[in-house]
């Protein structure tokens, strides 16, 4: 899969990162390279425009750089730099409501699920699997956004919590509320299937 | 397992442990599952269904290419690699005074550094304008960087492309570019080296090593600056150095109106105190003499004064001396000191003449209340 190839060994990332903590810029160049993308990719939820993104990445670990001689040495990298991704972009953006100085509850997760045929054998499948996919599509923003960090970028509780500034109980309690409403758009459409079978 | 019973595709579909075995698999998932389908034979079209759909559903992501990272990766490194002229203007004006010579140096050193920054800048335009118009463009200014890290025990000699010579001690890493810059030589180092610089006053060597840049015409010194002490510390051999704190450690400095930068004489060292961030010029443990014919060289001093052996001291190890003349005009010294290290020939000399001496930013300071009885 894309995710995995671009995904290093995690001891390698920490050791890279103390080095980059210690000003090596190699160490810094690698930490990029190996970050770039699952960032872009992340970065590309927020906003529609790639070079915004691009941007906001770069500032972000200029930041970062600037900031080496505070930041802890054992963290999980990649969450870390999601999570500043995060904060960096809905401050940038318009979204962030500077009076309240918290997101907008509302703002969008612009997320592209599809389902690819290949993996596919038969109709009846098929229709499935579209039809999983349109329940999630139809989910809110923070609960698609739990929903990809859990089960698409394989992150922890405490790491989706860190990332999305909540607590880890929130997190618990939007993947429940996610889940369940998955599990009940899928049994209201088989019943409705049933009903027209049967009918 | 007993629950996944009566699970349906879209409970399936959902359920982390599922999708670990379908997306990453491993053997004792894959024997689990196995055993599970082997008792439940009913549930096979359904695990079979929600298997596809979990591989099926992904994510359309726009990604960005290869190309594009390394040239996004290089035009970050090269910001950060060139920070502002403000961090960069050595600050030499507390230094400049003592001696002609510093002074004559110091100002070749600040005219190369406004030409290597005027240099620097028009790369830095031609990078950014480049990239992103066409492929390999990023690559083609981006220098391609060589890593070396001594993984030994014994020092390990590495010859860099303008014929420096860099002893690199154990555990500590280099990196430099493949291809030297026309107008500039940059390196960074995590660890310890002795550099051995090639002379060529037109291309300034620049060693990034902890919170501090080192800037050299052709000379050799030493570096510490491994992440886990305290100090980053720049001891000079030969030549002079500049050595300036960057970044955050810079900005401190400015803050707090200390200087974030100074030259260095052979036998001087510089001390950075990461946790203080404070820079401290001071002497090397062991200064060693440096005009040419060392053997040639005889102190011994016979009912001279002592102003006399201080100047030759002085000269021969290249740093500056202080004393009263005046006071100290009248003590005469009878002493040999050939044999003994600086630190011993000025205990021995201070002793004769009841004088005491320190060493303050990285000269000596007599004190005496003279000999006049």
């Amino acid at each position: 899969m894309k995710q995995n190839s671009l995904s290093a060994d995690p001891l390698d990332v920490l050791t890279n990162w103390k080095l980059f903590l210690a000003g090596d810029m190699p160490a810094f160049g690698k930490l990029m390279s190996q970050h770039f993308q699952i960032l872009f990719h992340y970065g590309n939820k927020f906003s529609r425009d790639p070079e915004f993104v691009k941007d906001c990445i770069q500032d972000v670990f200029l930041n970062l750089w600037e900031r080496r001689a505070y930041l802890a040495s054992d963290v999980a990298v990649k969450p870390y730099l999601m999570a500043s991704l995060r904060r960096h972009m809905h401050r940038t953006s318009k979204n962030f409501n500077l009076e309240t100085a918290a997101y907008e509850q509302d703002a969008e997760f612009d997320i592209l699920f599809s389902v690819e045929q290949e993996f596919i054998e038969n109709e009846a499948t098929m229709m499935m699997a579209q039809r999983v996919k349109h329940f999630v599509d139809l989910l809110p923003a923070r609960q698609k956004e739990v929903v990809y960090l859990r089960f698409f970028q394989d992150l922890d509780r405490s790491q989706i919590a860190h990332i999305m500034d909540v607590s880890p109980q929130t997190v618990s309690n939007l993947l429940q509320i996610a889940l369940k409403q998955l599990r009940k758009s899928w049994h209201l459409v088989s019943a409705l299937l049933g009903f027209f079978f049967w009918a | 397992m007993e629950h996944y019973k009566n699970f349906e595709v879209d409970d399936f579909v959902w359920d982390e442990y599922f999708r670990q075995w379908v997306l990453h698999p491993t053997r004792e998932s894959h024997a689990a599952w196995n055993e599970w389908l082997a008792k439940n034979p009913s549930r096979a079209e359904v695990l079979h269904r929600a298997r596809q759909i979990v591989q099926s559903l992904q994510i359309k992501e726009s990604s960005l290419s290869e190309e594009e990272i390394k040239s996004m990766v290089d035009t970050t490194l090269q910001r950060i690699g060139s920070p502002k002229p403000e961090e960069r203007r050595w600050n030499i004006s507390h230094y400049i005074g003592h001696a002609r010579w510093v002074r004559v140096a110091a100002s070749v050193l600040l005219l190369l550094a406004v030409g290597w920054m005027v240099n620097h800048k028009k790369t830095n335009q031609a990078v950014t304008s480049s990239t992103g118009t066409t492929v390999g463009a990023g690559s083609h200014n981006a220098q391609q960087m060589v890593e070396r890290t001594n993984h030994g025990v014994s020092p390990l000699l590495v010859l860099l492309p303008d014929g420096s010579r860099i002893t690199l001690m154990k555990g500590s890493r280099i990196s430099y570019p493949e291809h030297f810059d026309q107008s500039v030589r940059e390196v960074s180092m995590v660890g310890e080296a002795f550099f051995d610089i090639q002379k060529a006053p037109e291309r300034p060597f620049i060693v990034y090593a902890g919170e501090l840049v080192t800037k050299v015409l052709g000379t050799s010194f030493l570096i510490r600056a491994y992440p886990a002490n305290r100090e980053v510390t720049v001891e000079v051999k030969t030549g002079l150095v500049s050595v300036s704190a960057y970044g955050k450690a810079s900005q401190a400095l400015n803050d707090r109106h200390e200087a974030n930068g100074m030259i260095l004489s052979p036998n001087q060292k510089v001390i950075f105190e990461k946790n203080e961030v404070r820079l401290v010029k001071t002497l090397v443990a062991e200064p060693e003499i440096i005009v040419p014919d060392a053997a040639a060289l005889h102190f011994e001093f016979e009912d001279v004064p002592v102003s006399e052996a201080f100047d030759a001291i002085a000269k021969a190890y290249g740093i500056e001396i202080r004393y009263d003349k005046h006071l100290l005009s009248d003590c005469p010294l009878t002493a040999k000191l050939d044999t003994q290290t600086l630190r011993e020939k000025l205990s021995i000399i201070c002793l004769a003449v009841e004088a005491t001496y320190e060493i303050v930013d990285g000269q000596i300071v007599v004190q005496s209340k003279g000999c006049k009885n």
